[in-house]
């Protein structure tokens, strides 16, 4: 296998295996259905949470780079919440495994801060692959340009910053997040290619 | 190296983050009566046009006005209108993300249990740290 095609894939167990959705546990008996498109693979991702406390989801990966399809089995625990008048801080412990191969699964931690008008969240996820193990660092910043009502159209601008250690360089790009009622989107543009993210909690 | 971060993190999290709404309940007493504050109503005061906006229309109902914390986005609330939806004897629900609110119309013949009412804020993600009842 060249090195482009080793590279290709280890580019693509990076986006699909993201444990950085928004807010990653639903409240006690919530679903959560995503769907993820852009220029390499579609996903579709269920998770549901029994407790605030963790999640259990499935995650349908079709590859349409290399016309594969896959699972992924993942979970996150919610390790402590702090709430206060105007903000809230979550942080987490991920982890999954996928059913390409039993060598390939991930672990690791994402936080995030959150105001009505700012958001902040970080992760550090080890991933263990069939071609190399390696880390992913990410971390979000987004502002609100206006301070929506309940059951008002919600618009953040934020951008997102990623490295590993395989290309050991940021790579930084920028998207809009819309939500109202139970439907979020998530659009950016990533490398000249729609990033486009759904999110649907019931 | 990550994996001893990652140790870390998780160890200073368990005291770094305490979880909000496991603190001592011995203090309080659930058992009062419904037209007393619950545990600190000067927080759960709302103006009288948010009470009559929301209690318009309504009658031989007993009102929850709740004071929460860490209901800073609509996306990560909507499970509290959900939840409280499902009672039937639950009328009407009423969200304000500015004003950190929750109030819930109950029917007269519901015993609110305030303590389920804050373990369905804290299910939801949230913190309740006051609780009134009205009566209309």
């Amino acid at each position: 296998m060249g090195i482009i095609n080793k590279t290709v894939i280890i580019l693509l167990l990076v986006v699909t295996t993201d444990a950085a959705f928004s807010r990653p546990i639903s409240w006690s008996g919530g679903s959560t259905i995503m769907y993820k498109t852009n220029s390499m693979y579609s996903s579709y991702y269920y998770h549901y949470s029994p407790l605030y406390k963790y999640s259990l989801g499935l995650e349908y990966i079709n590859d349409r780079h290399f016309n594969d399809q896959y699972i992924n089995l993942k979970t996150t625990y919610l390790l402590g919440r702090k709430n206060t008048k105007s903000s809230q801080a979550n942080l987490y412990l991920t982890g999954g495994v996928s059913t390409k191969s039993k060598n390939n699964h991930f672990y690791g931690v994402h936080g995030d801060w959150e105001t009505r008008r700012l958001f902040a969240s970080f992760s550090v996820i080890n991933k263990d692959t069939d071609v190399k193990d390696y880390t992913e660092n990410e971390l979000t910043f987004g502002v609100a340009p206006y301070l929506g009502e309940y059951n008002d159209l919600h618009t953040w601008v934020m951008v997102k910053a990623k490295k590993d250690t395989i290309k050991n360089n940021w790579e930084t790009y920028p998207f809009m997040k819309f939500f109202k009622g139970d439907s979020l989107v998530e659009i950016g543009a990533k490398n000249s290619h729609w990033d486009i993210h759904y999110m649907l909690r019931f | 190296m990550y994996k001893i971060l990652l140790s870390l993190i998780i160890l200073s999290s368990n005291t770094v983050l305490a979880m909000d709404g496991m603190h001592n309940h011995d203090s309080h007493n659930h058992n009062k009566h419904q037209d007393m504050t619950y545990v600190d109503g000067s927080k759960t005061k709302i103006t009288d046009e948010m009470f009559s906006s929301f209690s318009a229309g309504l009658s031989n109902t007993q009102i929850v006005i709740v004071d929460v914390q860490g209901m800073v986005c609509d996306f990560c609330a909507r499970g509290i209108e959900k939840t409280f939806n499902d009672d039937k004897d639950v009328k009407k629900v009423d969200v304000s993300l500015d004003k950190g609110k929750v109030m819930i119309a109950y029917s007269m013949n519901k015993k609110v249990d305030l303590d389920e009412i804050k373990n369905i804020f804290l299910s939801n993600g949230q913190t309740a740290t006051g609780i009134v009842i009205r009566k209309v």
